[in-house]
């Protein structure tokens, strides 16, 4: 009998704690998914009415006033080509420290990892001055290069392990075959690390995607700007069009939760076969 | 793979770029941040001063007010957000119907940009049409309609904090990896023995996972340590520098060309997470073999 209530307690213990932790991590969303179709008169009545019109026009609206649709393709551009380079150099390297044994291998491979614990904000100063000394200030390459560099660590770390777990014997066979270092690279081993590559990846592209910091440091014009510095500009420029705000900031969060949700076993396997290990 | 003698350019080229990539952003921004650190460097020249940005940033209030707000954060994150996401990950350990929807749900503000959240929560926050305070007046805390929840010196800093705790999806999901490699063995055992669902979860699931545990606690602090976004876009530092923080305090350096100072201050922050990695490795490591 005892046991009985003591199990019906913690059954409903469970549900309130995860109900109210499902509600304090979606509930903002709806809410401003729901605030973004109202007009700003509206907004300031009852948080939970909908709206008489579904003011669809919001989201038209901060497209066209703010220019959402040029921040969007500068990010996708910025967030691709960095992706792309990313994922290229650190899997060159990783092949590199997995499938080798040479001097300081070792070495290199700590050094690289041990950047996954540099708080790199410190060093934003340091890198307005080497973009700056390079001359890729206000440049899409600047920024490309700045973020390809910064997931460098997490990149290679994931490759590495990854690289690691494919059977010796296939590159062995094609060694033999007289396949040269390359070849084994680019048409045995980068077909069979796709799943490893698709982690890495999508872990870049969001980081890419939801940077903010370099991008406020490293660009000034609006030609080049990114999504997500773009939108913190909208307190400003629409001053009490709050709905409109709203409108723009669903529009910046779709892509990262679509690659999310489509590559979602991907981001939780990287994210557990990279950490549980650290 | 021993390496051939005619292969080792083909190394030396694959390695060249990742190589390249680190000295120019991790390896001369660090010495670059240090060696400037104890000149007056304004952007066009630089004087040596020796310790004198040191002396004058312990000096300057907001500056350590800095340093605590962060360790402030970092101590939230380690004492109620990690172990709030353990409790959720024995709940969801289960795999009870429904486990993969909460897991996805749960995790989504991770993926979402830090601009956007802080932008979505400080209209949360806000004084007219905000959630929180309607919120609070329906369930009978008028005290609180039109209260300006960031803009006040008290309420600044445990809102900002407060609203941190969204982020316990990421943390809950690492726990919860762990657990899926724990043999049904134990739990068999425990069963035969009579223990009720809360007896396994406390004896069984959590000791197991004990070393994910104090990774999360280390990934938090770093996280909290290096954290701007939510202060630059939320309060800015204020209201009077009461919700500073240390990345926060190197921006507003750099915008007045003070240099020096600004990477003093990064020195300072990247010794004190080198301390509290040091630290905690090691009271941690010795907590696990006890």
């Amino acid at each position: 009998m005892q046991r009985d209530l003591s199990s019906n307690f913690y059954f409903i213990f469970k549900w309130v704690i995860i109900i109210s932790f499902v509600f304090y991590a979606v509930f903002p969303f709806l809410w401003l998914v729901l605030a973004s179709l109202k007009t700003n008169a509206e907004l300031l009545d009852d948080p939970f009415k909908l709206p008489a019109v579904f003011q669809f026009q919001n989201y038209s609206n901060a497209i066209r006033e703010a220019g959402l649709g040029k921040l969007i393709i500068n990010s996708l551009v910025i967030s691709t080509s960095a992706t792309f380079l990313n994922i290229l150099f650190s899997s060159m390297c990783a092949f590199a420290i997995a499938r080798h044994t040479f001097w300081g291998k070792n070495v290199l491979f700590l050094m690289i990892t041990a950047g996954i614990l540099v708080p790199l904000n410190a060093l934003i100063i340091p890198y307005f001055a080497i973009i700056n000394f390079l001359n890729l200030y206000d440049t899409r390459f600047g920024l490309i290069l700045v973020y390809c560099a910064v997931g460098l660590p997490v990149s290679t770390f994931i490759l590495t392990e990854f690289f690691k777990s494919i059977p010796k014997e296939i590159e062995e066979a094609s060694f033999l075959d007289g396949c040269n270092f390359a070849a084994r690279y680019f048409r045995i081993m980068l077909p069979l690390a796709l799943p490893g590559l698709a982690t890495a990846g999508t872990f870049q592209f969001i980081l890419c995607w939801n940077e903010f910091i370099y991008a406020m440091l490293l660009t000034s014009s609006t030609d080049i700007r990114t999504i997500q510095f773009g939108i913190s500009y909208f307190t400003n420029q629409f001053f009490s069009d709050y709905v409109g705000m709203f409108a723009a900031v669903v529009i910046s969060i779709l892509p990262s939760i679509t690659v999310f949700v489509l590559f979602q076993e991907r981001v939780i396997n990287g994210l557990t076969a990279g950490s549980v290990k650290g | 793979m021993q390496i051939k003698k005619d292969e080792v350019v083909w190394l030396l080229l694959f390695i060249a770029p990742a190589i390249i990539l680190f000295f120019l952003f991790f390896i001369i921004p660090i010495l670059f941040l240090f060696v400037t650190s104890f000149t007056n460097w304004d952007g066009i020249s630089a004087e040596f001063v020796g310790l004198e940005n040191y002396t004058k940033l312990f000096n300057k209030k907001s500056f350590v007010r800095a340093i605590t707000n962060n360790l402030y954060w970092c101590l939230t994150a380690a004492l109620i957000t990690v172990p709030l996401a353990l409790i959720i990950a024995l709940l969801l350990a289960h795999r009870s119907r429904g486990w993969k929807v909460f897991r996805t749900v749960l995790f989504i503000p991770q993926v979402v940009s830090s601009a956007a959240i802080a932008m979505l929560w400080a209209a949360m926050f806000n004084a007219e049409y905000g959630l929180v305070n309607f919120l609070l007046d329906y369930i009978g805390f008028s005290d609180y309609k039109n209260h300006n929840w960031l803009g006040n010196i008290r309420t600044a800093n445990a809102a900002l904090i407060g609203f941190s705790l969204c982020y316990v999806g990421y943390f809950m999901v690492i726990m919860l990896a762990k657990t899926a490699g724990i043999s049904e063995d134990y739990y068999d055992a425990a069963n035969i023995d009579g223990a009720s669902q809360f007896q396994k979860d406390l004896h069984i699931t959590a000791p197991l996972i004990k070393s994910t545990f104090f990774l999360c606690i280390i990934l938090a602090v770093i996280f909290n340590l290096r954290q701007f976004e939510y202060v630059y876009l939320m309060t800015a530092g204020g209201p009077a520098n009461k919700t500073q923080v240390l990345v926060v305090y190197i921006w507003n350096e750099l915008s007045v060309q003070r240099l020096g100072r600004g990477n003093a201050a990064g020195v300072i922050m990247i010794a004190i997470g080198a301390i509290l990695l040091l630290s905690l490795r090691k009271l941690l490591k010795s907590e696990t073999y006890n």
